[in-house]
């Protein structure tokens, strides 16, 4: 076990080269320059991209000065070795925007944008979970066929349709107004508030969001949890079970339910690097200041330090996830013995 | 004066290339010199303004940001040698006693600063602080390039006592009162805690990066650094906070230099939030339930979504020009687009008025040329190329175009080769009125047997196909300047050379001429009338197919008065509420 554990860390070593080096090279040969963009006046205007052509031949040398300062006119693959020397002292270099730690501006973001993913990774399971199950143990019922429906609708419809819906009828305007339709606090929002009046703020304001962001995740869960779940119930054990006359109740919950969890173990891979991945369209719409609108806006401005660290970030979560799921697979299912097949 | 209106103080042309989603700035109706009164009564302090932005700036330093949000705010913050009278625009003394003194040779300027001003820590504000400001500016590590190049002419300033300054330029220049009057006076103790800068002149700043002494090197680092999410000036309002994606608080200085002096902006709102919103549904429904003050409309909101009687009972809509023109350049030295009866016929082809209607929805004005209305140097005489393509196809018969081979399509006989009427227009991508206009063109031109084509590239592609003239013909934009323009970079044919901003290879000798000693000139009469033939030289060389200037809309609360629709649009310092209908915060005892 312990071997095997070692032999998968060290092969992450080379997989993240290529990944990150896969990445950067998309970032850069993707079209747009970071000072153009610049010399445009960023993108906080209104405007957009545009060039000051006043002086035109000094704009051109404005723009070359501020290469230099941020080592873009290097060959790309000096500024990778660079980029990668930097990383190993965990120093993820500063933002074109304002010259700030890129390391400080995602853990500034951190708390919002796991905050979120968690209450909406809570939701889909505390959902899903029980819809599979209520699939599975009536299958093909009208329920069952209304439920997967349902969620294969929710499945489908777009969110970003979903949330701009959301945002001009039960968001204020001149509809209903239950939600509040940007932002994670009260503009008066203060932190002397009393412990239960900033819940109810917060809470109040993170509903729609995290309801938005978990309602396409429903299908897929109480899919799998139907199928695996399927599958357990055929299995003779628990034919054993019923025979020997436990509960109806027992059997799914002891038996059944405990057996068609392993495989949603191996779903823990896509939930580490969902934690800080951030939902790029929910952040957006609703104006919340979390990972996935910073990868946004970083991405648009040409911000190439923080995009690059962004993506590494999840990339090394991602890495983790399917370690962690491997090594965890062995655990609940004894049958998998990588170690000992090694010897 | 700000940032903001820096580049208009310095007649900055901007190359415009909107993207679809944020296309919301320039729109709007209504005529082009009507300007709204302010409501009358004795303004009051108190009340905070929560107005609306996009997106996060990117930051605070004055001299390194060059984003439009932190503009709008660090003009609250920081205050110039000179400013703008809103309605004449004519320059007036802020920081400085009066407008400088020019030598006779036009190459000294002399500035002598008030006396009574001080910053907002309450550290009086000296020559010492201007002087510290020109050389951050001029710092070649400080991170201002685009800044800097206004500066280039500036080769030396000193202190001639505690309170003037001289600055010695290299060629005499009209604007250069309005550039130097721009510069942002920071505060020395604040920005250069450890006076690192004292004893480095201009010519010093001019050495190459690598030679320049440790301490230079050091205030750069710690100024590129340390004054993103900071800023302290002598303006009115002060800093107060920044919560990234959230709002942005600033607060009026109750210890503020200029109450009831005379000629200096006097500031009412106790406060100034701005809350970020990313999405301008989600902006439009928090202006609706109250969660913000005013915002700028997009011309389907302002179409519709914003025209029901509780709305306009709760919401004033004032729409204004947004200083910059669309046009579509010919390549003139295309074999088709040289010849100026083609340009000509093309313009008349081009139903702008149509396409102001119906692509901008009615929020712009068709412009004949490239000087902004509100400006005396405007030729209101200039000839109106209204729709009229019998017109345009008689110019084209005239110029030798007909089917002579009768495939449908235009030819003749350019060079001694005949040449088919096929054209490319190239656009941004992602700018969707370009796009449109394009297109309507197109449409246009094809009942007349012209074949053009469209095609969308991303920006940076496309500004490199600009730059090189590679195109035959281009959809772009200019910023047009508020204050005094100068044409010379876009329309003198030594800029048609070297990626120069003439794109189009425009070439005039008279306007050349013209274009040359209207930068020397100094008396305004004069400048106007070069400018008024120079106005006309456009208008009969087409060289552009000059388009549409867009208008803006401003939904504000009712119950700000004090709002008024001035050139440079909306100006919100001067906004105030009265006591009655006061809103947030106590009010604070009369200053």
């Amino acid at each position: 076990m312990a071997s095997y554990a070692l032999k998968r860390l060290l092969l992450m070593i080379p997989t993240f080269i290529g990944v990150t080096l896969i990445g950067f090279l998309i970032m850069r040969l993707a079209p747009g320059d970071p000072a153009e963009l610049r010399a445009a006046g960023g993108l906080g205007g209104a405007s957009g991209a545009g060039v000051s052509l006043e002086k035109r031949g000094a704009v051109d040398e404005a723009v070359a000065q501020w290469r230099a300062q941020y080592g873009l006119d290097r060959p790309v693959q000096v500024q990778y070795a660079l980029w990668l020397k930097n990383l190993f002292t965990l120093n993820f270099g500063e933002s074109f925007k304002d010259n700030q730690s890129v390391w400080n501006k995602i853990v500034e973001r951190v708390p919002v944008t796991v905050k979120l993913n968690l209450l909406s990774l809570m939701v889909v399971y505390l959902v899903a979970i029980p819809l599979g199950m209520y699939s599975a143990t009536h299958p093909n019922s009208l329920g069952d066929q209304v439920t997967t429906l349902a969620a294969f609708v929710l499945f489908a419809v777009p969110l970003v349709w979903a949330a701009t819906m959301a945002i001009v009828f039960i968001c204020g305007g001149d509809f209903y107004y239950l939600f509040p339709p940007a932002g994670l606090a009260s503009l008066d929002y203060a932190e002397d508030w009393p412990l239960w009046r900033k819940f109810k703020d917060q809470a109040w304001h993170v509903f729609l969001p995290v309801l938005l962001m978990s309602y396409d995740g429903f299908a897929g869960l109480s899919r799998y949890m139907r199928a695996s779940m399927l599958e357990v119930l055929s299995q003779d054990f628990v034919q054993v079970a019923r025979a020997k006359g436990l509960e109806e109740r027992l059997v799914i919950f002891k038996h059944v339910l405990r057996n068609s969890l392993i495989p949603q173990v191996t779903m823990l891979a896509s939930i580490l690097p969902g934690l800080l991945g951030g939902s790029v369209i929910i952040e957006t719409i609703f104006s919340i200041p979390g990972l996935g609108q910073l990868g946004y806006e970083s991405v648009l401005a040409r911000d190439y330090p923080t995009v690059m660290a962004l993506f590494t970030v999840s990339a090394v979560l991602t890495l983790i996830g399917i370690l962690i799921s491997d090594l965890l697979l062995s655990v609940v299912d004894p049958r998998i013995a990588f170690g000992r097949r090694l010897q | 004066m700000s940032p903001a209106s820096w580049k208009a103080a310095l007649c900055l042309l901007l190359l415009v290339g909107c993207r679809s989603g944020q296309e919301t700035e320039t729109e709007s109706r209504g005529s082009s010199s009507v300007v709204s009164r302010p409501d009358a009564g004795k303004p009051a302090t108190g009340d905070w303004l929560i107005s609306h932005s996009l997106s996060d700036p990117e930051q605070l330093n004055p001299l390194t940001s060059n984003d439009a949000s932190a503009s709008e705010l660090l003009q609250y913050i920081f205050q110039s040698l000179l400013t703008r009278d809103p309605r004449s625009l004519e320059l007036k003394p802020l920081i400085a006693v009066a407008r400088p003194a020019i030598s006779v040779d036009r190459r000294r300027y002399t500035f002598t600063i008030r006396r009574d001003a001080h910053f907002q820590d309450g550290t009086p504000l000296s020559g010492e602080d201007v002087l510290f400001s020109i050389k951050a500016i001029k710092c070649p590590l400080v991170n201002a390039p685009f800044l800097r190049v206004y500066f280039d002419s500036v080769v030396d300033a000193r202190l001639l006592d505690e309170f003037t300054i001289q600055f010695s330029i290299k060629e005499p220049y009209f604007l250069n009162e309005s550039v130097l009057g721009g510069i942002d006076v920071l505060p020395r103790h604040y920005y250069d805690p450890g006076n690192l800068l004292k004893d480095v002149t201009l010519a010093d700043l001019r050495k190459p990066a690598d030679q320049l002494s440790a301490a230079i090197k050091k205030f750069a680092d710690d100024f590129n650094k340390n004054f993103s999410r900071n800023p302290m000036g002598s303006g009115p309002y002060k800093f107060q906070s920044w919560k990234t994606g959230r709002e942005i608080e600033l607060m009026r200085d109750e210890k503020y230099w200029g109450y009831g002096k005379a000629g200096v902006d006097q500031p009412y709102l106790d406060r100034y939030k701005y809350r970020i919103i990313n999405n301008l549904d989600a902006a439009l429904v928090t202006l609706k339930s109250g969660g913000l003050d005013e915002m700028n409309l997009n011309p389907v909101q302002h179409k519709r979504g914003t025209g029901s009687e509780r709305f306009k009972s709760e919401f004033q809509k004032y729409d204004y020009f947004a200083p910059n023109f669309s046009y579509i350049g010919w390549n003139n030295e295309h074999p088709i687009f040289r010849d100026k009866r083609v340009r000509k016929a093309m313009t008349y082809f081009t139903n702008r008025k149509q396409m102001v209607r119906t692509i901008l929805f009615g929020l712009g004005e068709v412009v004949e040329g490239p000087i902004y209305f509100f400006r005396p140097e405007y030729d209101k005489s200039l000839r109106s190329y209204d729709y009229d393509p019998k017109k345009g196809l008689e110019l084209l018969q005239q110029a030798g175009w007909s089917d002579s081979d009768g495939d449908g399509i235009l030819d003749n006989v350019v060079d001694g080769r005949k040449v088919p009427f096929r054209f490319e227009i190239k656009v941004n991508a992602g700018n969707t009125t370009r796009k449109s206009v394009a297109l309507v063109l197109q449409d246009e031109l094809k009942k007349h047997g012209i074949a053009a084509t469209v095609r969308e590239l991303d920006w940076t592609i496309f500004l490199a196909d600009v730059k090189v003239r590679k195109f035959d013909a281009i959809l772009l934009g200019w910023a047009m300047s508020v204050n005094e323009p100068d044409a010379y970079q876009v329309w003198h044919s030594s800029q048609a050379a070297n990626k120069g901003s003439n794109h189009i290879s425009f070439k005039n000798a008279r306007a050349d001429r013209i274009l040359e000693q209207y930068r020397r000139e100094f008396d305004e009469r004069k400048r106007i009338e070069l400018y008024r033939e120079f106005q006309q030289i456009l208008s009969d060389e087409q060289p552009y197919t000059f388009l549409f200037v867009g208008k803006s809309v401003s939904a504000v609360q009712r119950r700000i008065r004090g709002v008024e629709v001035l050139p440079g649009g909306l100006r919100s310092i001067d906004w105030w509420v009265p006591p009655p209908a006061q809103k947030y915060g106590q009010r604070l005892t009369a200053n």
